[in-house]
């Protein structure tokens, strides 16, 4: 049984398309990110997902159930907002509550005060309060039990928006971005405790993040998402080292992917410039080489480069270069040892590792390539 | 002491009133330099301050001191003396059969007019927010009675309900019911006068509303939805009505104080006729004081309406400001 399907969800406001045919899955228990830049319709898929706004076309279905035309409140999934979106006039009890009271208590049980009178109703409040201080115990929150939003940190409140998501044991999560408002140091803690979260509840989860280090970190998959359409869905691994469209290499990594005018002559041998680099691939024409930074490094032989200036980051050395013949700004980042062999202004060969160059055709769609040795190379 | 003074104002500048307390102890035997120019501070504070209080002082302490003074007096306008007769004023006003009328109709007509006001504003308010569309239209409409002119309007009122050739009683006339004078019989006028009321003040309140709910996180209504609030009357209860707090309490403060201030409608429809039955607080102060000349009288009654009033006040600010605010 499938955790979320959608299936080809469009959606436009007006005349602008937002959502441009979106198929997904994700698997019972599975974590999955969606990355992409800002404004290309992230948001409006977790909405959609929520059940908070109508899709023009297309079909959800959740936990094998098609839910596309059923309310939020019928869905069974949970959401977690950037800005937590937690009730200010509830304490931290209440507010963790809220979904249990909506769903366990009738309307006329949920009357304060005469509610309370009606027959079976301290009995559901108290398994009520039951699951809640579970809940608290869970997130390490049980001391705040009585305060009110205003008076909780940040970190806090974004712990009791967490806790009011899993109190109700939803089939689904979807987490628009929730740690965005926290600080740096904050957000890396928080990371590992929502992977940890994850794994103990065990909810298929849509995770929503600007951020490619946290969506790399903490994903089984992750969907890179673009204009309206998803590009890519795979492990992280596959998406760093495999992009099928020149969009998601450049999007994922940092800093980001060299990208190198290429040529494939007729007998498939891929050249940047005059340079062969040991790379074949089929068919012939203009083609972009695209190269890690950790995959290019100076060389007896290669492209020659002037180097610009370069960066000591402790663990590494980024160097940036520039070609010269076709003026390209190239990064390579080198073991940090390296940094008194190479100076500023110096030309130096950089060769690609042919094993780890990707080769895109001038639409951005990834050519399947092959490694030569350089000898076949130089033929 | 002279310890205190020498570090006091230099570590914690602001408190002048400890460097105040060591320059008058007999200990210190000049003012340091630094309390000297703390002191100049203090002067041109209220130099630049003085504007303001004479303005108050002028424009309502004196007034006020005034009222007060003359609510003791028998002073009547024109008169050449007074007599000081203590609470004389307030004595009289337990037996002035017109007074207590006028108390009792200004209660009725808060009573009536507040709930009614503020409920059909909040539901409207809610009703145009839902809508899609129109909402400028829709607040304009219901505004409208707020911007026109009171002693105008109050014409249309008056034809509207004529007893005989009134749309409103030729309507009732159709469908078979009876037909009161709504404006002449005692048992209806503070009632007629209340309706008017709530047409004016639904307007005024409905804005409020609208303002205090465009400003309720959106966020929190998806979040409710989630939740498992389904209709829109869980919504309300969950979301809405708990976060129109503080505009609610501004709200109800502020019509409670308009229709205790009710006079023009009063003034133009009824004169506080018939037989008193319409009378209203601030019309008894405007006949006592502009119409009998009995100035001391009015006053007193003014300090009545004053004091209900500010216990309007207090009870915002004391009871219920801190627990609209969240946070
Ligand atoms: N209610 C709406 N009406 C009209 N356009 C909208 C609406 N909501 C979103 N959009 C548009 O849809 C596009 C996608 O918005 P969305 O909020 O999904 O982006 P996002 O990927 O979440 O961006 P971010 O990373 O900045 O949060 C944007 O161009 C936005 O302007
Ligand atoms: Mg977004």
């Amino acid at each position: 049984m499938s955790g979320i399907v959608l299936h080809d969800i469009q959606k436009s406001f007006g005349a602008t398309k937002v959502l441009r045919g979106v198929s997904l899955s994700v698997a019972q228990g599975e974590f999955l990110s969606l990355v992409g830049p800002s404004g290309c319709g992230k948001t409006t898929l977790m909405r959609i997902i929520a059940g908070l706004e109508a899709v023009s076309s297309g079909a959800v279905q959740i936990a094998g159930r098609d839910v596309t035309a059923l309310r939020a409140a019928d869905r069974d999934v949970a959401m977690v907002f950037q800005n937590y979106a937690l009730y200010p006039h509830l304490t931290v009890r209440q507010n963790i509550g809220v979904p249990l009271m909506m769903r366990r208590l009738s309307a006329a049980e949920r009357i304060p005060f005469i509610g309370g009178l009606l027959p079976g109703v301290a009995e559901k409040q108290r398994t009520i309060n039951a699951d809640v201080a579970n809940a608290a115990e869970m997130l390490g929150i049980g001391k705040l039990m009585d305060r009110k939003p205003a008076q909780l940190s940040g970190g806090q409140r974004q712990r009791v928006a967490l806790g009011r998501a899993i109190v109700r044991h939803p089939m689904a999560f979807l987490m628009d971005e929730p740690l965005s408002n926290l600080d740096a140091a904050l957000r890396v803690t928080t990371r590992s405790e929502i992977v940890a979260l994850h794994r103990r509840v065990g909810a298929s989860t849509v995770y929503v993040t600007h951020d490619q280090s946290e969506a790399m970190t903490m994903s089984d998959r992750v969907a890179v998402m673009m204009d309206g359409l998803i590009l890519q869905v795979g492990t992280p691994e596959d998406i760093y080292t495999n992009p099928q469209d020149l969009r998601v290499a450049a999007f994922i990594g940092s800093p980001s992917i060299n990208m190198l005018a290429a040529e494939v002559a007729p007998d498939g041998h891929v050249t940047v410039g005059p340079v062969p680099v040991g790379v074949g691939a089929s068919g012939h024409g203009p083609a972009i080489l695209a190269i890690r930074p950790e995959d290019i490094a100076p060389h007896a032989t290669g492209i020659a480069a002037r180097i610009e200036h370069q960066e000591y980051l402790g663990e590494s050395l980024l160097v940036h270069a520039r070609v010269l013949d076709s003026g390209e700004q190239v990064i390579c980042r080198l073991p940090p040892e390296k940094r008194r062999q190479v100076a500023r202004g110096e030309t130096v060969h950089l060769r690609p590792d042919p094993a780890k160059a990707l080769l895109f055709d001038g639409d951005g769609r990834r050519l399947g390539s092959r490694v030569l040795s350089l000898e076949d190379a130089h033929g | 002491m002279a310890t205190v003074a020498d570090w006091g104002p230099a570590s914690c500048p602001w408190k002048t009133p400890m460097a105040d307390v060591a320059m008058q102890s007999p200990a210190v035997k000049a003012p340091t330099a630094r309390a000297r120019t703390l002191r100049g501070d203090a002067g041109i504070a209220w130099l630049l301050t003085l504007p303001a209080i004479l303005a108050y002082c002028a424009m309502i302490l004196l007034p006020l001191l005034a009222v007060l003074a003359l609510a003791f007096t028998d002073y009547e306008f024109g008169a050449r003396s007074f007599r000081w007769i203590g609470f004389g004023n307030f004595a009289d006003m337990l037996g002035d059969r017109s007074f207590s009328a006028s108390i009792r109709n200004t209660v009725i007509y808060c009573l009536f007019v507040a709930p009614l006001s503020i409920g059909i504003a909040l539901g409207l308010a809610v009703l145009i927010e839902a809508g899609a569309r129109g909402r400028a239209f829709w607040r304009a409409v219901f505004f409208l009675p707020v911007v026109s002119l009171t002693v105008a309007m109050a014409t249309a009122w008056q034809y509207l309900l004529h007893p005989s050739i009134g749309p409103v009683n030729a309507l009732l006339r159709m469908v078979g019911a009876g037909t009161p004078n709504w404006l002449g019989s005692s048992d209806w006028v503070i009632v007629s006068l209340g309706f008017i009321g709530v047409w004016e003040n639904v307007g005024f309140n409905l804005v409020l509303f609208l303002a205090g709910l465009t400003a309720i996180p959106r966020e929190l209504y998806a979040a409710s939805e989630i939740d498992g609030a389904r209709s829109g009357w869980s919504k309300f209860w969950l979301v809405t009505w708990p976060m129109l707090g503080p505009t609610m309490l501004f709200v109800i403060i502020i019509t409670m104080t308009r229709s205790i201030r009710v006079f023009d409608t009063v003034q133009t429809l009824t004169q506080g006729g018939p037989n008193n039955a319409s009378e209203v607080l601030l019309r008894t102060i405007y006949q006592e004081g502009f119409h009998y000349f009995r100035f001391g009288y009015s006053a007193a009654i003014t300090l009545v309406f004053l004091v209900i009033v500010l216990g309007l006040m207090l009870i915002q600010t004391r009871l219920i400001d801190r627990r609209v605010h969240y946070g």
